[in-house]
């Protein structure tokens, strides 16, 4: 036992270092779950897709990688936001790990904030990887199309620097370039976003499972929330309550076509600083939102 | 020890007044009544048993006091401290029934967390953590994965991290629930131990003989109630009783005092024979397994 007594700071309602924490144990936590062996697929499939489709136009191949690899990552995200997040809570509770947490000196506003925080720290961690090795392979691959394509234009006798210069051009738009990270951020606040509601479901559900299921079927209509907001607001609902029931859909669900900035990224397209301003903006405000609704639910749970 | 709210010597260490407790009803279970009325308070130093059989409350009661819900009527205190604010649990730590850990932390690593949880940091929460593991006998399993542990080791390494931030107050609930009696009777030595360094100490068990060994007072529980209170001396002495226990006397001192009783009119003598030692005493000098690093 302590013959000296210990220095316990005074108590503040607001600890970064108890968020850190609870995040940090939250990230050893999933890593420890193996959660990341999708990171070895996902890297198996961009090799793989690097390397695959050389009968195609060399823009198509760098397309078709890209569209390959982008899939990989997004679903990587996706599933990880719905299953690691909606693990976390109902396992605490139901392992009674949560009555030791918040019987120390800690808020629930800070439990949660922690427990997302970890899941974010991951999926960011994951998706920067998955980052690096994607450009590494795209670069790879634009680097052999573009030897190709120079040495074909040598062996025609064509290769003159105009030509060397329009083909490098013309490779490098479909090639590794910023818009291929912007659209991986893009993938990542949309990932951020189903977290976030799935930690609110998670807040109120009786069962991991259930909370998967609902989150799942929210990210798939999420996907839709555009279409089906257009179609209720403007077309056909007139009735207020029709109205003003479709306003509450659109809230409750985000709108996750919103952060679609992979085909723009795929296509080569320059995505302007404006659209990702904006994109991260929606996301912090769905954050917050369902953040701040999922504390409202947990702090009046009874344990 | 924590010296946030420093106390008045008079100030109870805990005070739950009139505390009722319903568990709202859903569409297919009726509202439950858990706890109805409860007023106690724990002094300072004290070790206080509450006890009742399964369902009475005490679970209940032990969340209220950490704030894990909410009193439908009345109130808690800790240190004068609502019960409901999170400052107040500063100065608590909580043992629950057949505590889990983070699987996946090594028990080193469980006392890391929860250390920091309490603002512990650098070279006094490792000093901490390796005197905790000691005190609790798992220095040699401290670097084994918690999801390896067994229930004597759990709760030990649950203990442990009740204690990691020195509280003034312990709460626990059902310690030796599923340990061995060479576990328990540890865990029953660290109670006393932190009753002699001053420490308050609330305990549910449904292991009596224990409770009788380490209780200054008890409350006894009955569906939702508390039904006796008090001084645990005050409460199971037979008052019109007297127990004389003597080593090597003779027959013949024997017979003598069978005389002594039988001039006295009013006096009977209701037993006479060797008293036994308990079955936790033999197993525990039959055997010589520590539970150390199990």
């Amino acid at each position: 036992m302590s013959a000296v007594p210990l220095t316990i700071h005074p108590y503040s309602s607001f600890s970064l270092s108890r968020v850190w924490t609870l995040a940090t144990n939250t990230v050893t936590q999933l890593l420890r779950m193996r959660i990341l062996w999708f990171l070895l697929v996902f890297s198996l499939i961009a090799v793989g897709a690097g390397f695959a489709f050389p009968a195609m136009s060399p823009e198509q191949q760098l397309k078709l990688l890209k569209d390959v690899a982008f899939g990989a990552l997004q679903i990587f995200s996706i599933v990880v936001a719905i299953a690691a997040t909606a693990l976390l809570l109902p396992r605490d509770l139901e392992d009674r790990t949560l009555y030791t947490i918040l019987s120390k000196p800690v808020p629930r506003y800070e439990y949660l904030f922690g427990k997302l925080l970890g899941v974010l720290l991951l999926i960011g961690g994951g998706l920067l990887v998955m980052d690096v090795i994607f450009s590494g392979v795209v670069w790879l691959k634009q680097s052999f199309i573009i030897a190709d394509q120079i040495a074909a234009l040598e062996h025609e006798q064509q290769a003159s620097p105009e030509n060397v210069a329009a083909v490098k051009a013309i490779i490098s738009k479909y090639g590794l370039t910023i818009s291929l990270h912007a659209g991986v951020w893009a993938v990542f606040l949309k990932a951020a976003v189903i977290s976030a509601l799935a930690l609110l479901i998670s807040c109120f559900a009786s069962s991991t499972l259930f909370t998967i299921v609902i989150t799942f079927g929210f990210t798939i209509a999420g996907h839709g929330q555009q279409l089906a907001r257009d179609w209720f607001l403007h077309k056909h609902l007139t009735a207020g309550w029709e109205k003003g029931l479709s306003a509450i859909i659109a809230v409750v669900c985000p709108d996750l076509g919103a952060f679609d900035l992979v085909e723009p990224a795929i296509r080569g397209d320059v995505i302007s600083s404006a659209a990702l301003l904006s994109v991260t903006g929606l996301a912090a405000l769905y954050i917050v939102g369902y953040t701040t609704v999922a504390y409202l639910f947990f702090v009046e749970k009874e344990l | 020890m924590s010296e946030a709210a420093a106390t008045t010597p008079l100030q109870p260490a805990v005070t739950v007044e009139n505390f009722s407790k319903v568990f709202k009803g859903t569409l297919s279970r009726k509202p439950v009544l858990a706890v109805r009325e409860l007023s106690f308070n724990v002094q300072a130093g004290e070790v206080y048993g509450l006890i009742g059989p399964n369902g009475c409350g005490k679970s209940t009661t032990m969340k209220a006091m950490l704030g894990l819900l909410k009193p439908t009527l009345g109130k808690a205190t800790i240190f004068g401290r609502d019960s409901e604010s999170v400052a107040s649990r500063q100065d608590v730590g909580f043992l629950p029934e057949n505590p889990y850990f983070y699987k996946h932390l090594t028990g080193r690593e469980t006392l890391h967390f929860y250390g920091k949880l309490c603002g512990l940091r650098g070279s006094e929460l490792k000093d901490r953590m390796a005197t905790m593991l000691d005190l609790v006998g798992l220095k040699n399993a401290a670097d084994r994965r918690v999801g390896g542990y067994s229930k004597g080791m759990l709760q030990r390494i649950g203990l442990a991290q009740a204690m990691i931030q020195d509280p003034r107050l312990l709460i626990l609930d059902e310690p030796t629930a599923g340990v061995d009696p060479a576990g328990s009777r540890r865990i029953r030595d660290l109670i006393i131990e932190l009753k002699e360094r001053g420490i308050t100490i609330v305990v549910t068990s449904h292991l009596l003989e224990q409770m009788q060994e380490v209780c200054d007072r008890v409350g006894i529980m009955s569906q939702g109630r508390m039904v006796r209170e008090g001084r645990l001396e005050d409460l199971i002495s037979v008052e019109n009783q007297t127990e004389i226990i003597l080593e090597n006397a003779s027959a013949e001192t024997l017979s003598k005092i069978r005389e002594l009783v039988g001039q006295d009119a009013a006096a009977k003598l209701v037993s006479l024979g060797k008293p036994r030692t308990t079955l936790e005493r033999l197993f525990l000098e039959s055997t010589i397994q520590t539970g150390e690093g199990e």
